[in-house]
C-alpha cells in the first residue's frame, strides 16, 4: 500500500511540469491570516484580477518565517512570483538570499510613520507592538515600560517567545531600543511578572489570555479594534506606553526568478491602492499602509496613538540578532 | 512404510543426543514409551516436521521427508491439550483440516456433522472449545485428525486426563482407523493404550 | 463400523499434493514487502536528515557540550520527558488494573473512547482545556484554594507533567489494559482457585502481563515527552523550559542554520534510540513467552466493598482528571457552534467547516489505512525473517519516525524533492505519507501484542494443516485482530486528522484542513470560531474512535467465529 502510493507520488513528481501554472497566473506566497477565508486575500484577488485579466493563485506558508525559508529551499526554481507577509524582522535575511527583484512602486503614498524608501520591500501595513489588557480584571494598567517593570509581581503578563514568534521578537527588540546594553537587566526585572512565553501569538491569546489567565497580553495596539468592531466589546484595550512603541511593518516584494516580472510590479502598484487597502483594517487588523481617510473605520480612531514609533533598521536587527537573543536567554534563565 | 533412520537430537544443554530409529508399516501403531524426559515428544515432533534433527532421515514409502514442511507432510498430530484454535468454533476447527482455507464442499461440511455424531457431539459444531470439557475437546481434535484423511497420525498421550468413557470411545475410533490401514505412532504412558491400540512397542 | 469410517471407503488421499496452495503462503510475502518498506522508511528519514547536512555542512560538534544553553537544554528536556514518564505510569498501572478488574459497569466503554482521544487532540485546544481547569483562573485552582487554602501554579514543571500525563497516561492505561486482559487464562485460573489477594494477584497475573510491554510504553511515553514543544513552551513558564525540539525550531525556522538543526535533531536521535534499543533489548526476550489467549476471559470481579469503593474512587478521580478539560473545551466551543455550522442564520451548512471536514478526512483515512497496512507488513516482515539484521531495521523503521523531529524530516525531504514538487497536490500526497509515517509508531505499538499472541501450539497446528498465507490471516490473526486494528486505525486516523505540523511545512492552496482552519481563525482574532472549529475537531475525532470500535467488534455471530459469552474455564478431569 505505502510502496504503492510512493510509487505514485513519485510519478506524480515526475509529471509536475506537465501542469505547471498558466501563463496568466500570478502566483503569491502568503500566510495564513492574510488568506484566509475572511482575510483580505479573497476580497484582494476578486479585485486584482478585474483589472489584470489573470489570476491569482495564494500558496499558503505558515508564517513570515515559513515563506522565507520555502523561498531559501526552492532558490531559483521557486515558482513564488510576488512573496507577501515578510516583515522587518525577516526582510533582511530575505534580501541576502539575492533571490528578490527592485519593486519600481512609487512609495510617495505611503503614510508609515516612518521614512520608507527601500528599493526591494514594498510595505503592505503596518502596527506597533503593545500589551492588550483585559480592563475587567485591570481598570489601570501601567502607563509605561518602566512602570510595567517597576510593578509588583503579582501583575502577571504573557508573552511569546522571541525564537519562535514575531512578536517575541518585537518585544526583545522594543526593549533593546528603549533600555540599550541594560536590556539584559531590565529583562530580569520583568522575569517575575511573566506568568509565561509562549512559543505563538495564537497560543497566548487563545488558550491563556481569553481563558482570562493573566490580564495583560504581548499583542498589537491594532488588537482591540477586531473587538470593538466585530466582537462589539471594548473590554479588551491596547496600554499606551511613554516610552513610545515598536513598530512593525508587513512587506511584499518580487521575485527575481518570476517570468511574470511585469504583472508582479502591476500587483506590487495594486497594492498601495484603495482596492487593496481598504480591506487592511478590518481583515487584517492592522493600519493600512497609505491614507484611507473616510474609509478606515472608525473604531481605528479609538486606537492608542503612540508618541513616538521605534524602529531598528532591518540591517541592524539581522546582524545583532542572535547576540540580542542570547543575552536575553541568559538574563532569564539565569 | 515409515522409516526412522538414524534420527539424532540433541537440545543446545543436553549432554547425550537422542537417537531414534524403528519401521512402522500401514494400518500398524506403534506405542512409545519411557520415563518422563526421555524425548517421546521430541519425537513426535521430528517427525511432524516441528524440530529439525541433526542428522539421519524419515523415510515415508521410500522417500525423504526430511526437507518437507510440516504441511508436506503425511501426518497430523494430536497432542494432549492445546489441539484446538480457541477463537474458532467447532466447526472451522474441524473444517480447517480438510480445507486449510475453509472452503468447504457441502459434502463436507456433511461429513463434519456426520463425524459429529459418531463422537457423541452432535450440534455442538457452533460452541467453541472454551466451552467444552477436556474430553469433548480430545474427541473434536481425533475427529478433525482423522477427517483430514492423513495416512499417518501422530498421538502424543491423546487420552491421558480423560475419564473412562470418553477413553473407550476414542480408542474405538482409533481402532477403527487401524483396521483401515492408517499408521499410528502412538506416545502413551498408559499400558492399558498401549496393550489395546499397539502392535510394537519401542522403549525410549 | 460407524458411520464416520463408512464415509471414508474411498482410500487414503493421496498426500505430498497439497492442491492449490494458500494464496500468499510463499514466505517472500512475508518478508519482502515490510523489509522493503522498512528500508523505504530508514532510507527516508535519514536521507532527509542527510539532506540538511549536505545543505549546511554540520557545524562544530564541541559546542554541544561548551555551550552553556545547549547543556541545559538537552538536560531539561531528559528530566521532563523523565518526571513525565514516571507518572504517567503511576497514574496509568493502576488504571489498567481497576479498569481490568471492573470488566463490567456503565460507561466504561465510552470511557475507553475517552483515554484514546486523549492523545490525538491538537495541543492548543488541549491546552486551553487544561489551562481552563488547573489555570491561575481554572476551577479546579479555585476549588483547591477555597476547600484546601492550597495554591498551584501550573505553570512551570508542574504544568508540562501535567500536561504530558494527561496526554500520555490515557494511552499507556490503554496499552497496558490490553496486556492484562491477554493474561493466559490459565493463570487467572489458578490465581482464582487460589482466591489471592490484590497483592499477590499483582505478582501472579497482572505484573507477568504488564512486564513485557511496560519497556515499549515507557519508551514510547518519554519519546513523546521528549519531543514535546508547544506545551513545554506554553505551560513552561519562560525559556529555562526548552526542549530540544525548540532549539530545533528556533534553528530551522529563524536562524536558518540547517547545520545547527541536524545536529540537534541527531542528538535528539542518539538519545531517544539508545533509549529504544535499551526497551527492545528487554521488551524482546519477555514477549517470546507462549501465551493463549480467548476471546474473553472471566476476571476476577471486585471483592469486598470496600476494594469497590476504593477501586471506583480512583477511577472517580481519573475520569474527573480526564474529562474536565474536555468539559471545558465544550463549554468554550458551544456558544460558537450555531454561527460556525450556519454563519448566515440560515440552514445553509457552512462549506468552509463542512470542506475542511472532507478535506481533513480524505487525507487521514488513507494514512491511517496506510499506517495500519505498514505495520502489519513491517510486523510480518519483522516475525518472519530469521536474519537478526532484518529484525533490527524493522524495529528501527517502527520507531524512527517519533525520533526524526518532523520539522527536519519535512525540510530534508523538500530540499530532496525541492527541484520537482510542483502544485499542491503532490504536496497533500506527501503530506498524507509523512502522516502514515509519523503515525506508525503508534499503530504498530497496537499491533505488535496481538499479532505475536500465536502461541506455538497454535502455530505448529497450522503449519501442519497448511493454514498459511492469506488463510492464516483470515482465520487465526483477523479474529483476534479485528479490535486491535480497528483501535489502530483509530489512532493512526486520527493521529492525521488533528495533525498540524506537517500540513504547515507544505502549504496549501488556500485550502485549510481542519486543524489549519482552526490556526487561521486563531491568527484573525477569531476566538469563537476557533474555540467551535476545536470543539468540532474534538467531537469528529470522539466519532472516530467510535466508528472504528464499532467496525471492531462484530455485531452479530459471523458463523465460523463466533464471540463467545460465557468463557467458562474448562473443568479439570482427573
Amino acid at each position: 500500500m505505502l510502496t504503492r502510493a510512493f510509487a505514485l507520488f513519485i510519478l506524480a513528481l515526475a509529471f509536475a511540469p506537465a501542469h505547471a501554472q498558466k501563463a496568466t497566473t500570478l502566483t503569491v506566497y502568503t500566510h495564513p491570516s492574510f488568506a484566509a477565508e475572511w482575510g483580505p486575500g479573497p476580497a484582494v484577488k476578486e479585485a486584482f484580477e478585474q483589472t489584470c485579466n489573470c489570476q491569482i493563485n495564494y500558496v499558503v506558508l505558515d508564517s513570515g518565517g515559513d515563506i522565507l525559508q520555502r523561498l531559501r529551499l526552492e532558490g531559483k526554481s521557486t515558482q513564488a512570483d510576488v512573496v507577501l507577509g515578510l516583515d522587518t524582522a525577516t526582510m533582511e535575511t530575505t534580501r541576502q538570499t539575492g533571490l528578490l527583484a527592485n519593486h519600481e512602486t512609487d512609495l510617495s503614498a505611503l503614510t508609515l510613520p516612518i521614512n520608507w524608501q527601500d528599493p526591494v520591500f514594498v510595505p503592505y501595513d503596518w502596527g506597533y507592538f503593545a500589551f492588550v489588557y483585559d480592563t475587567e480584571q485591570l481598570p489601570n494598567p501601567p502607563k509605561s515600560l518602566e512602570a510595567l517593570i517597576a510593578a509588583p509581581d503579582d501583575l502577571k503578563i504573557i508573552i511569546q517567545d522571541p525564537r519562535t514568534s514575531t512578536p517575541g521578537l518585537g518585544l526583545l527588540l522594543w526593549m533593546r531600543h528603549v533600555y540599550g546594553d541594560q536590556a539584559a537587566e531590565k529583562w530580569q526585572q520583568l522575569n517575575g511578572k511573566i506568568l509565561t512565553t509562549t512559543k505563538s501569538w495564537s497560543d497566548g491569546y487563545f488558550s491563556l489570555f481569553m481563558n482570562g489567565e493573566a490580564p495583560m497580553i504581548l499583542s498589537y495596539s491594532t488588537s482591540p479594534a477586531y473587538h470593538m468592531a466585530v466582537d462589539k466589546t471594548d473590554r479588551y484595550q491596547a496600554a499606551q506606553f511613554e516610552e513610545g512603541h515598536y513598530l512593525q511593518v508587513e512587506v511584499a516584494a518580487l521575485v527575481e526568478s518570476s517570468d511574470q516580472k511585469e504583472l508582479g510590479r502591476e500587483f506590487l502598484d495594486f497594492m498601495l491602492s484603495a482596492d487593496f487597502q481598504r480591506h487592511i483594517p478590518l481583515k487584517n487588523v492592522m493600519y493600512p499602509a497609505t491614507d484611507l481617510g473616510d474609509e478606515l473605520p472608525s473604531v481605528f480612531d479609538k486606537l492608542i496613538q503612540p508618541e513616538e514609533a521605534l524602529y531598528f533598521d532591518p540591517k541592524t536587527v539581522s546582524d545583532s540578532r542572535r547576540q540580542w537573543m542570547n543575552e536575553w536567554l541568559d538574563a532569564m534563565t539565569r | 512404510m515409515l522409516e526412522v533412520r538414524n534420527l539424532v537430537f540433541a537440545y543446545p544443554d543436553q549432554e547425550s543426543p537422542w537417537n531414534f530409529d524403528f519401521t512402522v508399516e500401514p494400518g500398524q501403531c506403534i506405542a512409545v514409551h519411557g520415563a518422563s524426559g526421555s524425548g517421546k515428544s521430541t519425537l513426535m515432533n521430528l517427525l511432524a516436521g516441528f524440530l529439525e534433527p541433526q542428522s539421519g532421515d524419515i523415510l515415508w514409502q521410500d522417500k525423504s521427508l526430511r526437507h518437507h514442511a510440516p504441511w508436506q507432510r503425511p501426518m497430523t498430530s494430536v497432542f494432549q491439550e492445546h489441539n484446538l484454535f480457541e477463537h474458532l468454533s467447532v466447526d472451522a476447527n474441524i473444517g480447517l483440516g480438510i480445507h486449510p482455507g475453509l472452503k468447504l464442499t457441502p459434502r463436507n461440511q456433511q461429513a463434519i456433522d456426520e463425524g459429529l455424531q459418531s463422537v457423541g457431539l452432535d450440534g455442538f459444531g457452533k460452541r467453541l472449545p472454551g466451552d467444552l470439557s477436556g474430553g469433548q475437546r480430545q474427541r473434536v481434535a481425533l475427529l478433525r485428525a482423522i477427517l483430514r484423511q492423513q495416512p499417518v497420525l501422530l498421538l502424543d498421550e491423546p487420552l491421558t486426563g480423560l475419564d473412562s468413557d470418553a477413553r473407550d470411545l476414542l480408542r474405538q475410533l482409533l481402532l477403527d482407523q487401524k483396521a483401515r490401514g492408517t499408521l499410528i505412532v502412538l506416545a502413551s504412558h498408559d499400558d492399558e493404550d498401549r496393550r489395546i491400540l499397539a502392535d510394537n512397542i519401542y522403549k525410549l | 463400523m460407524n458411520n464416520l469410517a463408512k464415509r471414508q471407503q474411498h482410500s487414503l488421499r493421496s498426500h505430498l499434493t497439497p492442491g492449490r496452495p494458500a494464496p500468499f503462503s510463499r514466505p517472500g510475502w512475508q518478508l519482502w514487502p515490510g523489509f522493503a518498506i522498512a528500508g523505504a522508511l530508514v532510507l527516508l528519514s535519514l536521507a532527509g536528515l542527510g539532506a540538511l547536512v549536505w545543505e549546511a555542512s554540520l557545524p562544530d560538534i564541541s559546542q554541544l557540550w561548551q555551550s552553556r544553553y545547549l547543556r541545559t537544554v538537552v538536560s531539561f528536556t531528559i528530566w521532563q520527558a523523565f518526571l513525565s514518564v514516571l507518572l504517567s505510569l503511576l497514574v496509568a498501572i493502576p488504571i489498567a488494573r481497576i479498569l481490568a478488574r471492573q470488566p463490567a459497569f456503565s460507561g466504561r466503554a465510552f470511557l475507553l473512547r475517552l483515554m484514546e482521544l486523549s492523545l490525538v487532540l491538537p495541543s492548543i485546544v488541549a491546552v486551553s482545556g487544561l489551562v481552563s481547569v488547573y489555570g491561575r483562573q481554572g476551577w479546579f485552582t479555585g476549588f483547591a484554594s477555597d476547600w484546601f487554602g492550597a495554591s498551584w501554579n501550573l505553570y512551570g514543571i508542574n504544568g508540562i507533567v501535567l500536561a504530558h500525563v494527561f496526554f500520555n497516561a490515557p494511552l499507556a492505561a490503554r496499552i497496558l489494559l490490553q496486556a492484562i486482559e491477554g493474561a493466559p487464562p490459565s493463570q487467572l485460573r489458578v490465581a482464582a482457585q487460589l482466591g489471592l489477594g490484590r497483592w499477590w494477584y499483582w505478582r501472579a497475573v497482572e505484573w507477568p502481563a504488564i512486564k513485557p510491554v511496560l519497556p515499549g510504553v515507557a519508551a514510547l511515553v518519554f519519546t513523546l515527552c521528549f519531543t514535546s514543544f508547544a506545551i513545554v513552551m506554553t505551560l513552561g513558564g519562560g525559556p529555562a523550559a526548552t526542549t530540544i525540539e525548540v532549539a530545533i525550531y528556533q534553528s530551522l525556522r529563524f536562524e536558518f542554520d540547517s547545520g545547527q538543526a541536524a545536529l540537534l535533531a541527531m542528538v535528539q536521535l542518539i538519545i531517544c534510540g539508545f533509549l529504544w534499543w535499551l526497551a527492545a533489548r528487554r521488551g524482546l526476550t519477555a514477549s517470546l513467552l507462549p501465551d493463549r489467549r480467548v476471546a474473553s476471559h472471566r476476571t476476577k470481579a471486585g471483592s469486598s466493598l470496600r476494594a469497590r469503593f476504593a477501586d471506583g474512587t480512583i477511577l472517580g478521580l481519573f475520569v474527573l482528571f480526564l474529562v474536565m478539560p474536555l468539559l471545558a473545551i465544550l463549554i468554550r466551543g458551544l456558544p460558537g457552534m450555531g454561527s460556525a455550522f450556519f454563519p448566515l442564520g440560515s440552514f445553509a451548512v457552512n462549506p468552509a467547516l463542512l470542506d475542511a471536514t472532507m478535506r481533513s478526512l480524505a487525507i487521514a483515512l488513507p494514512a491511517g489505512l496506510m499506517s495500519v497496512c505498514a505495520a502489519l507488513l513491517i510486523l510480518a516482515c519483522g516475525t518472519t525473517s530469521k536474519r537478526p539484521a532484518i529484525t533490527r531495521l524493522t524495529d528501527v523503521a517502527a520507531y524512527l519516525p517519533l525520533m526524526i523531529p518532523p520539522l527536519v524530516l519535512g525540510t530534508g525531504l523538500f530540499l530532496l524533492f525541492r527541484p520537482s514538487l510542483g502544485s499542491s497536490n503532490e504536496g497533500l500526497v506527501l503530506v498524507t505519507l509523512i502522516n502514515a509515517m509519523m503515525a506508525l509508531p503508534f499503530v504498530l505499538q497496537m499491533l505488535k501484542g496481538p499479532l505475536g499472541s500465536l502461541d506455538s501450539a497454535s502455530r505448529q497446528q497450522a503449519d501442519q494443516l497448511g493454514i498459511l498465507g492469506w488463510y492464516r490471516w483470515r482465520w487465526l490473526h483477523w479474529p483476534r485482530m479485528r479490535k486491535p486494528l480497528a483501535l489502530a486505525m483509530a489512532y493512526g486516523t486520527g493521529l492525521s486528522l488533528g495533525d498540524f505540523g506537517v500540513i504547515a511545512l507544505f502549504g496549501t492552496p488556500g485550502q485549510p484542513t481542519l486543524p489549519v482552519l482552526l490556526y487561521q481563525q486563531l491568527g484573525s482574532y477569531r476566538m469563537d470560531a476557533a474555540a467551535a472549529t476545536g470543539l468540532w475537531l474534538v467531537l469528529l475525532l470522539l466519532v472516530l474512535f467510535s466508528v472504528f470500535n464499532r467496525l471492531g467488534s462484530p455485531l452479530h455471530k459471523t458463523g465460523l467465529a463466533t464471540k463467545s459469552p460465557r468463557s467458562v474455564p474448562e473443568p479439570e478431569h482427573a
